[in-house]
């Protein structure tokens, strides 16, 4: 943990300091993100309490901004939490059982893979209507995949390690030598992917939201936000420059972060 | 004047003194040998010169009248490519895998302006001892065996002429019989070009009868040097001296042996067999009707090159590996196959393994390791209990109390290889198969961990399956021997036995070559 402290981490730190402040602003900032101020519409910067001004119906932009960030590394986090339970869990089975079962189990994942899963994202939402829970799952389902093949690989390689045949010859059970001995070593690989899976995911979610699939309005998400940024484009560039601006630096920061982590661990 | 000396080499890297005062000479047409255990700084001695790593080197080094210390780039590319030629430890890797065994070669001739045509190149691949070359010349390096491929490296080493050949530990990737072929062909070569060779390697053994010149170094300096003959008869540093009484001989006396007591051991009729790998239907037979039996007390060497599947049998008798027919009984009673095993049954077996450091789990403390056989056999044991325990196995096998909170990452080999045998001992077993336990060690660690085996046999009664390639170091423990070739037990039975009047041709070349 104290390596987290190191200034090479500076990537996770903008991360964290974007997110400590969005999570703050509501505590400071007399507006909400779905107050009107009926007399302040499509305010500019700086007017009266509105620091960054209004949208085109009055609501303060820099409350919204915060609220869409907050929703974005929600949603984010969740469906990579997902994705690293359902990854390990599949990929940990197929490569520690082997065999037949193995194969099985991967053809699945390449057949899902297969699958234009923005598509079957699109389905989903049409059939069951938005929520923000469906957002969730849908995105950690399919973002799994990738989690199973490198956990997969990981365990299979582990698996013939020497001391996996010493714990198996001290009498440790089959269980207990994937959740004592494998998992633990592949700890940091899956942290990499981990890390490597949150920005895709941030991607896909203002994707869906951008195309309106994503979270109800009055909530917001840094996609809605520059989708309604870009409706305004000509009236004023700042509310597409914002949420983009956060949009680019969240990606870009967690993006680096985790290459640097997957660059260790493999 | 000689082919190529050093005289005060100092080798620097990242502002580290690694290798210092060492002086040593090549004669056209001989070899001179480098010993050291890993971390001697033998391998920096021979490649730094030639710029061929980071670090800088300093001293006089002449090769053939060029001054390498002072001379340009041009020039020393010259001296690097068309004046000495270099063989590697790792065939596989030190071949390029896209360029087949033929245009490997030609690359290597070109540097010395040579033009080789097919029929040259046959003829160069059937010098090296290479069978049906004219079809392995157009196969590339992952279609040849460890040893074929060590061929070809010779090949391309010596296909520009050079004066110089460098070996850097060629023959310790290699099993005992392929490594003597491997040194002859090298001495057939040397007489036949008039070249001068400076070799590497760890064990004493392999280059002794090669060598003319010996250089012995030690932590970075070198320790003492001069004809062969005359250094090993009468080595005048201590640090030789031990070098030399740690390496086995089958000159050497017979040990005295325990005594040992009831059979405890049986397998019947044993066969392993695995399927090919891929989408490949069929089977590859890897033991076939392997009968042996261990006494109480008794060590018993499974000897035989690799690939005899002598391992295979290690693993299925220690019920970790697959058993596709026959049977295993312990004390007379059958023992059921890998995951059936109860925890009574894997108390009694334990194994060690070749690797001593993947043989720990990475984020495992040492302490937790050595307790890890115990938490499963004994569960009801107190904690306290268990630390004692864990303690007495950590003072067995040489070390102290210090050890228990370290990392498997923080310990040498000879450390992590006592660790290894600390948890195999823990649980008191009656039976240790010991896998290859001490063939990657170096020389001098390797006859430590030997003596503990042998002490830790006298004291408990421990019967042991010893596991290897090398028959001298099998012999300074184990009562009986088993040769295994391809599968098969070839030759069974006392040690003194085999070694006077071996059966088969397979045993007869083992023996001769140790």
């Amino acid at each position: 943990m104290r390596s987290l402290l190191h200034p090479n981490h500076w990537p996770l730190w903008i991360v964290i300091m974007l997110v400590a402040a969005a999570l703050l602003l509501p505590f400071v900032i007399p507006w909400t993100y779905d107050q009107i101020d009926w007399d302040a519409v499509r305010a500019p910067a700086f007017t009266g309490s509105h620091l960054l001004g209004t949208d085109e119906i009055g609501r303060d932009r820099l409350a919204r901004l915060a609220a869409g960030t907050r929703i974005t590394i929600m949603v984010a986090i969740a469906a990579a939490l997902v994705s690293l339970v359902v990854g390990i869990a599949w990929g940990a089975t197929a490569g520690w059982v082997g065999g037949k079962i193995d194969e099985a189990m991967m053809r699945f994942v390449d057949a899902l893979y297969a699958l234009p899963f923005m598509f079957i994202v699109i389905l989903l939402m049409v059939i069951f209507g938005r929520s923000i829970l469906l957002v969730f799952v849908g995105i950690g389902l399919v973002e799994w995949l990738t989690m199973a093949r490198v956990v997969r690989g990981q365990v299979m390689a582990l698996k013939q390690r020497p001391f996996i045949l010493a714990a198996e010859a001290a009498g440790t059970k089959p269980l207990t030598i994937v959740i004592k001995h494998i998992l633990p070593n592949i700890a940091g690989v899956a942290l990499a992917y981990l890390m490597l899976t949150v920005p895709q995911v941030v991607m896909v979610e203002s994707f869906l939201s951008f195309l309106g699939l994503g979270v109800q309005e009055p909530l917001t998400s840094l996609g809605i936000l520059v989708k309604e940024g870009a409706d305004d484009m000509d009236v004023t560039p700042l509310g597409l420059l914002l949420p983009g601006g956060a949009l680019v630096l969240i990606l870009v920061c967690l993006t680096i972060e985790g290459e640097r982590l997957r660059d260790k661990y493999s | 004047m000689s082919l190529y000396s050093l005289r005060n080499l100092a080798i620097e890297i990242a502002d580290q003194q690694l290798v210092e005062g060492v002086s040593l000479e090549v004669e056209a047409g001989q070899c001179t040998a480098i010993i050291g255990a890993s971390g001697s700084g033998k391998s920096l001695t021979c490649l730094t010169p030639f710029g061929l790593n980071s670090g800088q080197a300093s001293g006089e080094m002449l090769l053939d009248g060029i001054d390498l210390s002072t001379t340009s780039a041009e020039e020393m590319r010259k001296a690097r490519s068309q004046l000495t030629g270099f063989i590697f430890q790792q065939p596989l890797t030190a071949l390029t895998p896209h360029l087949t065994v033929g245009a490997q070669l030609k690359e290597a001739a070109a540097q010395g302006d040579i033009v080789l045509d097919r029929a040259d190149i046959i003829q160069k691949l059937e010098r090296v001892g290479l069978s049906r070359a004219d079809e392995k010349l157009d196969q590339f390096p992952h279609r040849l065996s460890g040893g074929e491929r060590q061929r070809v490296l010779i090949a391309a080493a010596i296909a520009h002429r050079p004066k110089l050949l460098i070996a850097d530990e060629p023959t310790s990737a290699l099993d005992a019989s392929l490594r003597h072929e491997i040194m002859c062909l090298l001495d057939d070569l040397r007489a036949e070009h008039g070249l001068g060779m400076l070799l590497v390697s760890h064990d004493i053994a392999s280059v002794e009868g090669h060598a003319d010149q010996l250089v012995v170094m030690d932590q970075g300096a070198m320790v003492e040097s001069g004809p062969v003959a005359k250094v090993i008869a009468n080595p005048k540093q201590d640090y030789t001296r031990r070098l030399i009484a740690a390496t086995p001989r089958l000159s050497e006396s017979a040990p005295v042996l325990p005594k040992t007591g009831k059979t405890m051991l049986e397998t019947k009729e044993v066969c392993v067999e695995f399927p090919k790998p891929g989408w490949r239907r069929g089977k590859i037979s890897a033991i076939q009707d392997a009968n042996i039996s261990v006494h109480q007390g008794e060590a018993l060497a499974i000897v035989g090159g690799s690939g005899s599947g002598k391992s295979t049998l290690g693993r299925a008798i220690a019920g970790i590996g697959p058993l596709t027919s026959g049977s295993i009984e312990w004390e007379r009673e059958k023992l059921p196959k890998r995951r059936s095993r109860n925890l009574a049954m894997r108390a009694s077996i334990q194994p060690v393994f070749q690797d001593p450091i993947a043989s720990l789990d990475p984020q495992w403390k040492v302490s937790n390791i050595v307790a890890e056989p115990l938490k499963n056999f004994q569960p009801e044991m107190l904690q306290t209990d268990r630390q004692i325990r864990v303690r007495n196995a950590l003072n067995e096998v040489g070390l102290d109390e210090g050890y228990l909170n370290r990392n498997p990452a923080s310990l040498s080999g000879g450390q992590a290889q006592r660790v290894a045998i600390a948890r195999a001992i823990v649980a008191e077993p009656d039976l240790l198969v010991l896998d290859e336990a001490t063939s990657a060690l170096d020389p001098l660690v390797g006859a430590e961990i030997l003596k503990l085996l042998a002490q830790l046999q006298c004291d408990k009664r421990l019967s042991i399956i010893f596991i290897t390639h090398d028959i001298a170091s099998a012999r300074r423990l184990c009562h009986r021997i088993v040769v295994l070739d391809k599968g098969h037990i070839v030759d069974e039975g006392n040690m003194g036995d085999i070694l006077k009047n071996p059966q088969s041709e397979i045993t007869k070349k083992l023996i001769a070559v140790s």
